[in-house]
């Protein structure tokens, strides 16, 4: 038998899809926006504690801990999976790679940003192995520095990756089986190991990681960045040791200049910038969350995609733990005569999903020109329209990933007593119940914060339109705002869609 | 017609959402405990071929070399939910890419309350595929499942990443060497030329 979670109650979809209501009307009668106002806050110019944030983020020892420690989990989880057992929720490798970091990593970069990949223990395992030096910058040459070639210097590997992440993951089950989990966590580190050893600094992290990238974009929506503390210090600056990096610390890993850093999609928070700059003018500070969906962020055609790409993707992880899934694959397996695994019913599954997702955004974003009647390339406007859809995935990833984390996560303290779960037994019905009943938020916060977070991922999608609108709607256009109902659409069918599933029962992962 | 057809079902799909019971996830293995009794844990990996829905259980969950193992197949029409009759024939082979796979012949057997059954004793570990063969509608049915003895082959991920990192850093070290050794080279020539 088969446990599932509940879905949302009525009653709260009836509050959001009101909320939404409420939205549409406000954007299609108020005016266009003029201008953004940015607005942020320096943690180094808090008093008392800002040399402290100051002095941390500089740290090395802070850094080099984290990653002892994550390092540490990560040779675990390697362990575990390989030599422990094979039931997925006895293993300390499936139940912390697929409970707790990859459904609370969503969580971190709504706090912390790009924080993880600070920390990321297969970056960290390929540069140990590779420049030999625990911390301090290398003067060796141990890597081949060959640039990027330039077709890869994008994020279709990252895309294309993230698809075979999800098709392994959902398809062939990973999640569900240990001994994977860890092989292809063996196998993240070759890949960034083959790269650091062959190509200029990160490239791995910039161009071809699926978990950065998607880590990256996502961060343009957290509420903190790692930024110069005075601009007109980084404008005088002539050495520019944040890109160049010093004797003791390496350069930007994804060649950035702090003194123009406008987005957080490619910073990966190492702290090398703040640990070099000689006028400890680099800190973190707070800002308004959707600063760079609005605004600064710079839209690209490669990265839409990768945006687009998540947003499907991360409705797809829904769909598929949806009771219905099974009939529907079957159904569709008996159409083309799959059996066993049903990987081609899923593939074909998997590449509808996207498909859907990304014509449906194309259409639409083709019927706001032609109603615009503007001359702009539909590429420059499927680009810029493109950051609707990180705020709507991001929201429903959260709020999906939520009842993993707290419904699903009851066990973690057995497996850290029992990593490897040596002479465990399945669990029964009897414990998979009291993990429902067991859960250390109750029953209705998690329903009120996934509410809340689909009405802030709808709130943050509408004011993108707005804001991103502004900029191509031409001057003097009548009724403009009402001539972006139809990019305003899809934000509005996702949201359903999105609001649909998580009203569904859900299917506990193990 | 058959593309037609796929996308009926893809368009059926999407407008339809009836929700169902799922037993597990199609063609994965899960483990379960015998609820009522002291048995060791099974595993059970549930799959459709063709009409059939099958469900292909093993026992115990992790079968080791030289002790007697058991599998169990049942089979319903996924239209009406009626049982399979009739023989299943059970083989096994090595889980092999390449070479030669050794398919032997397990046994015959007809149906007792609806279930198929078969035992095994394997004199080594290792990866194995199990085939079920069976005839219904006039048609022949084959389904493989996997089947494993002994633990994992703990070693076989570690030693390729350990191994596709060595080729890989000891070919950059050569490169490099030899980059360094042709600067120097370039670097002689050019002050004995000054």
């Amino acid at each position: 038998m088969t446990m599932t979670h509940p879905g949302l109650p009525d009653f709260w979809g009836l509050i959001i899809i009101s909320l939404m209501l409420l939205g549409v009307i406000w954007v299609v009668f108020s005016p266009l926006p003029a201008q953004f106002n940015l607005s942020t806050f320096s943690l180094a110019r808090l008093p008392l504690l800002g040399r402290g944030f100051r002095k941390l983020s500089a740290s090395r020892w802070l850094l080099f801990s984290l990653k002892l420690i994550v390092v540490g989990f990560f040779l675990l989880i390697i362990i575990a999976g390989l030599f422990g057992t094979p039931i997925a929720e006895r293993n300390i490798a499936t139940v912390l790679t697929w409970n707790l970091w990859w459904s609370g990593l969503v969580f971190s970069i709504f706090f912390l940003g790009s924080a993880w990949c600070a920390v990321c223990p297969w970056d960290t395992l390929a540069q140990w192995l590779v420049k030999r030096k625990l911390w301090k910058r290398h003067h060796q040459i141990t890597s081949l520095n060959l640039r990027v070639p330039r077709w890869l210097q994008n994020v279709w590997p990252a895309l294309a990756l993230f698809i075979i992440l999800t098709w392994l993951e959902l398809g062939v089950g990973i999640t569900s089986n240990p001994y994977a989990t860890a092989a292809v966590s063996l196998l993240m580190v070759v890949l960034a190991t083959i790269s650091l050893a062959l190509f200029q600094r990160k490239a791995f992290c910039r161009y071809f990681c699926p978990v950065g990238r998607t880590v990256g974009y996502y961060s343009q929506l957290a509420p903190v960045e790692l930024r110069p503390i005075n601009h007109d210090v980084c404008l005088n600056c002539k050495t520019l040791d944040c890109y160049h990096g010093t004797d003791e610390v390496e350069p930007c890993p994804t060649w950035l200049v702090m003194g123009r850093l406008q987005q957080n999609s490619y910073c990966t928070s190492c702290g090398n910038c703040s640990q070099s700059c000689p006028h400890e003018n680099i800190a973190w500070r707070l800002r308004s969350p959707s600063v760079e969906a609005l605004h600064s962020a710079r839209p690209h055609w490669d990265e839409s995609w990768f945006m687009i790409g998540l947003l499907a993707l991360t409705g797809f992880h829904g769909l598929t733990m949806m009771p219905f899934w099974e009939i529907w694959m079957s159904d569709l397996a008996r159409v083309i005569g799959d059996s066993g695994r049903l990987l081609w019913s899923f593939s074909l599954g998997l590449t509808a999903s996207v498909a859907v997702i990304a014509s449906t955004y194309a259409i639409l974003v083709a019927i706001t020109k032609n109603v615009l009647g503007t001359d702009l390339p539909f590429k420059r406007m499927f680009s810029n329209f493109a950051f609707v859809s990180l705020p709507l995935a991001f929201s429903y990833h959260m709020a999906h990933n939520l009842n993993h984390l707290i419904r699903e996560a009851g066990n973690i303290g057995s497996v850290f007593l029992n990593p490897l779960g040596i002479d465990t037994l399945p669990l029964s019905m009897m414990e998979k119940h009291q993990r429902q009943i067991d859960m250390w938020l109750s029953q209705d916060v998690i329903f009120s914060i996934q509410a809340g977070l689909m009405i802030f991922g709808f709130w943050i999608a509408l004011q993108v339109v707005r804001y991103r609108g502004f900029k191509l709607v031409p001057a003097g256009t009548s009724f403009a705002s009402l001539r972006l109902f139809p990019i305003l659409m899809f934000a509005i069918l996702v949201t359903g869609f999105h609001l649909w599933l998580l009203m569904q029962p859900m299917i506990m992962r193990m | 017609m058959k593309l037609l057809k796929l996308l009926a079902v893809l368009l059926a799909c999407l407008v339809w959402s009836e929700a169902g019971f799922a037993h597990h996830v199609l063609g994965r293995p899960s483990y379960s405990l015998g609820e009522d009794s002291n048995t060791p844990p099974g595993m059970q990996i549930d799959t459709q071929i063709g009409n059939y829905f099958v469900t292909y259980m093993i026992f115990p969950a992790f079968p080791k070399a030289g002790e007697r193992g058991r599998v169990n197949l049942y089979a319903t029409r996924l239209d009406n939910g009626k049982a399979l009759t009739g023989q299943v024939a059970f083989k096994v082979r090595d889980d092999v890419m390449f070479g030669d796979n050794n398919e032997e012949v397990l046994g015959t057997q007809s149906p007792d309350d609806s279930v198929f059954r078969q035992g095994f004793v394997f004199s080594g570990d290792g990866k194995y595929i199990i085939t079920a063969e069976f005839t219904a509608d006039g048609e022949p049915y084959s389904i493989d499942f996997p089947l494993r003895i002994g633990p994992p082959n703990s070693i076989g991920p570690i030693g390729f990443a350990v191994g596709a990192i060595l080729i890989v850093l000891i070919g950059v070290n050569l490169i490099q060497r030899k980059r360094l050794l042709h600067t120097k080279i370039r670097r002689a020539h050019e002050e004995t030329s000054r």
